[in-house]
């Protein structure tokens, strides 16, 4: 009895201590919380104030980075290019892959402890930007006019460039070959118009096999829209133009290619996005952008591909073009050493190795004809950028082409003009709200 | 009630002398607290800090009590409930969504544990307890782990169609079909597009058509997750109750000469009032709350046929960063849910009258 | 069968054993038996229905744990066998060896014994001060944990992030642990029971001069054992499943919990692919610990959620 009177004293005393902790820790934290730091005033004192670029030994400071990984290729990539550089300038620095990198990065803003390094795409700029989540720091690299313009031009809000491309990415069509020449097909046959492809897509598809795959997304028929001459918002960024005939055309040509049973959904043949359907031999081709290099080399090493341009539809050709940019967070305590680590990520030979690991394609100039010699099997995306069309960028544009894309899981059993006049709505609405 | 100083004590009771009762009072309150500041810190002011948030156009940095952010009003919720946007319409698909999961749910639960309990409870049944541990274990494992299960099972090459697929039924790719079931039902009898009354925007920007698609064949699975995991709690609610009528009534029906059915109908049944309420008020507030098995296993698609309020209410919050309507959307089911708890009281009461 | 609900102490109504006296044309046991169903056609029925279910309730976790054991190809083309053509263990390798899992499992069962500790502690306490101690403002205390047992925790996931936030215990265990201690429903269960022990006890340790924390440590809480396993149990369960709180709480890597954890694994981020094995894998080893606690109390667990829900 003796040995649990002293244990319930301690216990006692436990939670009277915690009540007591928490109570002050109510004060504290109410404390803290009630001066809200103002964005971009955080910097450290005792860094100075002029950018810093390539191994400067005065870098302080710790990082975490924050990634929404395509898949082991790019884990890997990231990681070791961050341990290179933690090792030369002796700032620890650490890579987390994310499972939700909106929610994930959402949290930590909110929180006031986001990671210092993350990837933005073009959807969650504006966002983030006009809250005064991330720190403007592009105008201040060394490497900034490297960066190829449409891209910067992506990544500036309020003529401030915000952050640094990492790299860019076009969609292009990839065959199987070996599937290719099964059905006796040859090299004359890649189509280069949609009738050619609709046939091409009809004589690949076999019992166990559809002809083209793609994700049910406006990422993917996208594509299809822009090569009809349609697309999202018109040139000056002011006005919606969902519910045009182009846009209508293109999703109609869409529907026929499923009804005739030559295209399906990932989802529908087993998959969980194109690069599966098609390295598991579920898809014979499939439209998908650079990062499915590296996956199929990782995950689907026997699969044999060829990368070609996607055919031409009623108005000539397009697609669409994906790029992310490393963010620093408003929050952050080392920013200085962020930005180093940026530089570092963004150079010609880092870029460089990226491509080489999981294919992406550089953000920088200067690297693109070492891309273009060093990965012939790329040409195809590279020769896409010609006529690549970006996401729109507005605020609120991101929730809209969600609900788009939530319609376009039903595409087989809608009316394309419903799907994209309500499209047309909410976009204008979006393009309206942010005046 | 308690008045701690008065009472006319006889010797028997106990001797108060009031440096126990302070004694008393003090360990009282002192017993007590850790309990206060944790649901009051826990529970109450996240209530309080949601309702400003609701109320106020905080965008996610710094304190909700900072300078910067303003009280807008109602905003929020009118922006939710009228505003007739992209918001309205993903308000009334989860409103849609969850409705029907709870239509479903709720009836089916009560009736099937009702049906275990009724079975279960024949007590010349050998290995009922053998019975009652297959029927109650799923409700003891967790959400996660069952969603991962479900999702393995309707995978479209998963058991579930393996099994359907020996009767020759083709099954559809559960988790991936969008389809409202009702929808799907009216078209097997030729109605395909919606009738033109029903087209028009209705209720929450959704039009009537769209409210009538039915829960969609992934919300089907969900709904089937929801029965199995809960009728075990519910038939061992059941299970008790239905031990504690008497077996003098049942005999006294029985003599009266009624058949087995009669007898549940019209003894066994309103004597099971009490239980039928709890378990489907219990029922109902679970129901109207599902989120464990959207964030694990569909996320709300496919074509956000498997959004629910609780589900739009984090993705807003923590992934578009409106966490003012978050807020705002947390409390109209927080308001839906007490509403539909005091309806489902008036129904049951009023049938009946008897107060139990 | 007819173990005592834990707020019930009165004994059951006798049961009909008087009737053997009275002057009823048929033997009593008869009308017991037609009662509960004996003639052997009904029984045979029902035992069949019965089974069917249970193979349909049971059948599911007999296919996950098989399926752990599959290779990734057997488990789609194959999902209903129960045994494996080929017996892999690559998924608990995959998950053990190379993943995080045994951090989320760490995690997970500090956070449960906590929270279980705590509120085993908190909650007895709590009831035990409802239950016998007289104190200015008990029955406003009563009405307002009534009150707060009526909020939906989905109403509570946004705000609990905000204050979690404001009091700095954001990704932090005290963050993860601290909020789950609140919990009116175990209070409830402790005062229903503290009120069912008799007074006389603590009486007499009373006019021994006791004081009012002796008498609840050394008199009545052990008299409580019953309604303290169960809200061990409770605890547990309820802590170990939970899910959407340490969503909101944690956002670092090193705090994941084996529930947040697999919901992570199931959207697919252990690589691509559908890899069904080591889902079943991860979802299979999550389920032992409750499973285990089901089994060893299952008596008890099952009598006291059909009496401790009773209002």
């Amino acid at each position: 009895m003796t040995r649990t009177n002293s244990s319930r004293h301690h216990r006692l005393a436990g939670p009277a201590t915690i009540a007591a902790a928490v109570l002050a820790l109510t004060a504290c934290g109410g404390g803290s919380g009630f001066d809200d730091p103002t964005p971009g005033a955080t910097a450290d004192p005792t860094t100075t104030e002029e950018p810093t670029s390539g191994e400067d030994p005065g870098l302080t400071g710790e990082i975490s980075v924050l990634i929404g990984s395509s898949g082991d290729a790019e884990t890997d990539a990231v990681s070791a290019a961050v341990a290179a550089w933690s090792e030369q300038t002796g700032v620890p620095a650490e890579v987390n892959v994310a499972s939700d990198l909106n929610q994930q990065l959402s949290q930590g803003f909110a929180a006031g402890d986001p990671p210092d390094l993350f990837y933005v795409s073009t959807d969650n700029l504006a966002g983030w930007a006009s809250n005064g989540s991330l720190l403007a720091y592009g105008d201040q690299l060394t490497n900034v006019d490297d960066f190829q313009p449409s891209l910067r031009e992506n990544f500036t809000y309020d003529d401030q460039l915000f952050c640094a491309p990492k790299d860019f990415s076009t969609l292009a069509l990839v065959i199987n070959t070996d599937a290719w020449a099964d059905a006796g097909l040859g090299d004359d046959d890649v189509p280069t118009t949609w009738d050619e492809l609709a046939a091409v897509a009809a004589t690949l598809t076999t019992d166990g096999q559809v002809g083209l795959s793609f994700g049910p997304e406006y990422q993917r028929i996208g594509v299809f829209m822009a090569q009809a001459g349609g697309g999202l918002v018109s040139e000056d960024g002011t006005t919606a133009v969902a519910d045009s005939a182009e846009n209508v055309q293109a999703l109609e040509f869409v529907q026929q290619l499923m009804s005739d049973g030559v295209v399906a959904y990932p989802s529908q043949i087993g998959a969980g996005w194109g690069g599966e359907a098609f390295g598991s031999g579920a898809a014979a081709m499939t439209i998908e952008g650079n990062w499915i290099i590296g996956a199929l080399r990782n995950d689907f090493p026997d699969t044999s591909y060829q990368v070609v341009e996607l055919p031409a539809g009623p108005a000539g050709q397009g697609t669409l073009q994906f790029t992310n940019c490393w963010g620093i967070a408003a929050d952050s305590d080392s920013q200085d050493a962020a930005r180093d680590l940026v530089e570092f990520l963004t150079s010609t030979e880092q870029q460089i190795e990226f491509a080489t690991a999981f294919g992406v394609m550089p953000s920088v100039q200067s690297a693109a004809d070492a891309f273009a010699e060093q990965f012939p099997e790329q040409a195809a995306f590279i020769a896409s950028a010609q006529f690549a069309g970006g996401m729109p960028t507005a605020q609120g544009a991101v929730d809209v082409i969600a609900d788009f894309n939530a319609q376009l899981e039903a595409l087989a059993s809608s009316s394309a003009q419903d799907i994209l006049g309500s499209v047309q709505t909410n976009l204008q609405a979006a393009l309206d709200a942010q005046g | 009630m308690t008045a701690p100083a008065r009472t006319t004590s006889t010797a028997t009771r106990r001797p108060r002398r009031s440096g126990v009762r302070s004694g008393e009072a003090a360990s009282g309150w002192l017993f007590i607290t850790p309990v206060i500041v944790l649901l009051g810190l826990f529970l109450v002011l996240p209530v309080v800090m949601a309702a400003w948030v609701s109320l106020s156009d905080w965008t996610g940095r710094g304190s909700p009590f900072s300078d910067d952010v303003s009280f807008v009003g109602g905003q929020n919720y009118s922006d939710l409930l009228f505003g007739g946007g992209l918001a309205t319409q993903d308000f009334g698909t989860a409103l849609r969504n969850n409705a029907w999961y709870v239509v479903l749910v709720v009836p089916i639960q009560t009736a099937l544990s009702l049906f275990l309990a009724v079975m279960v409870n024949r007590k010349v049944l050998r290995g009922s307890s053998f019975f009652r541990t297959a029927f109650y274990f799923p409700s003891v494992t967790s959400s996660v782990a069952i969603t991962v299960l479900f999702l393995f099972l309707f995978s479209a090459t998963g058991a579930v169609n393996k099994t359907l697929s020996a009767l020759s039924v083709n099954g559809p790719n559960w988790f991936a079909d969008p389809r409202g079931v009702v929808h799907l039902g009216l078209g097997a009898v030729g109605v395909d597009q919606a009738p033109s009354a029903l087209a028009g925007s209705g209720f929450l920007g959704i039009s009537a058509w769209q409210w009538l698609a039915g829960p969609s064949v992934a919300m089907c699975v969900l709904i089937l997750m929801a029965v199995f995991t809960t009728s075990g709690t519910f038939m061992l609610l059941f299970l008790a109750a239905l031990q504690h009528i008497s077996d003098e009534v049942d005999e006294a029906a029985l003599m009266d000469g009624t058949s087995n059915w009669q007898r549940f109908r019209y003894v066994t049944l309103p004597m099971l009032r009490p239980t039928l309420f709890t378990v489907m008020t219990l029922g109902l507030i679970g129901t109207w709350q599902v989120f464990d098995q959207i964030y694990t296993g569909t996320q709300g698609g496919p074509a956000k046929t498997t959004v629910t309020p609780a589900y739009l209410s984090y993705t807003a919050s923590f992934q578009s960063q409106q966490w003012g309507r978050g807020a705002a959307i947390a409390f109209i089911l927080f308001a839906i849910i007490v509403v539909m708890t005091i309806l489902q009281r008036q129904a049951i009461r009023g049938r009946g009258g008897d107060a139990t | 069968m007819t173990a005592t609900p834990i707020h019930e102490p009165a004994a059951e109504p006798a049961p009909v054993d008087d009737d053997t006296s009275s002057s009823q044309p048929r033997r009593p046991q008869t009308w017991r038996s037609r009662l509960r169903g004996g003639r052997a056609g009904t029984s045979a029925l029902v035992y069949a229905v019965l089974l069917v279910l249970a193979i349909m309730y049971i059948y599911p976790f007999l296919i996950q744990v098989a399926t752990s054991f599959k290779t990734d190809p057997e488990a789609v083309s194959n999902p209903l066998a129960l045994v494996p053509q080929v017996w892999s263990t690559a998924a608990y390798e995959r998950l053990f060896l190379r993943s995080d899992f045994p951090i989320w499992f760490r995690n997970s069962v500090v956070v449960t014994l906590c929270v279980t500790a705590g509120r085993v502690f908190f909650c007895s306490l709590a009831g035990y001060a409802l239950a016998r101690l007289r104190f200015p403002g008990r029955g406003f205390v009563f009405a307002a944990l009534v009150a707060v047992m009526a909020v939906p925790g989905v109403v509570l996931l946004i705000p609990r992030f905000l204050v979690v936030k404001q009091l700095g215990i954001y990704d932090t265990f005290a963050g993860m642990i601290i909020p789950l201690l609140a919990d009116a429903a175990g209070v409830f269960i402790m005062k229903n029971y503290f009120e069912s022990i008799p007074r006389s006890v603590e009486e007499a340790a009373r006019i021994d001069g006791a004081s009012t924390f002796r008498i609840y440590r050394s008199v009545v809480l052990p008299m409580a054992r019953p309604a303290l396993i169960t809200l061990v149990i409770l605890s547990f369960q309820g802590s170990w499943n939970e899910l959407a709180h340490f969503i909101v709480s944690a956002e670092s890597a090193e705090l994941v919990t084996l529930t947040k954890g697999v919901a992570q694994l199931a959207s697919g981020q252990l690589g691509q692919g559908s890899q069904f094995p080591l889902k079943l894998a991860a979802a299979v080893i999550m389920t032992i610990p409750v499973a285990v606690l089901f089994f060893v109390f299952q008596r008890r667990i099952m009598n006291s959620t059909a009496g401790a829900v009773k209002e």
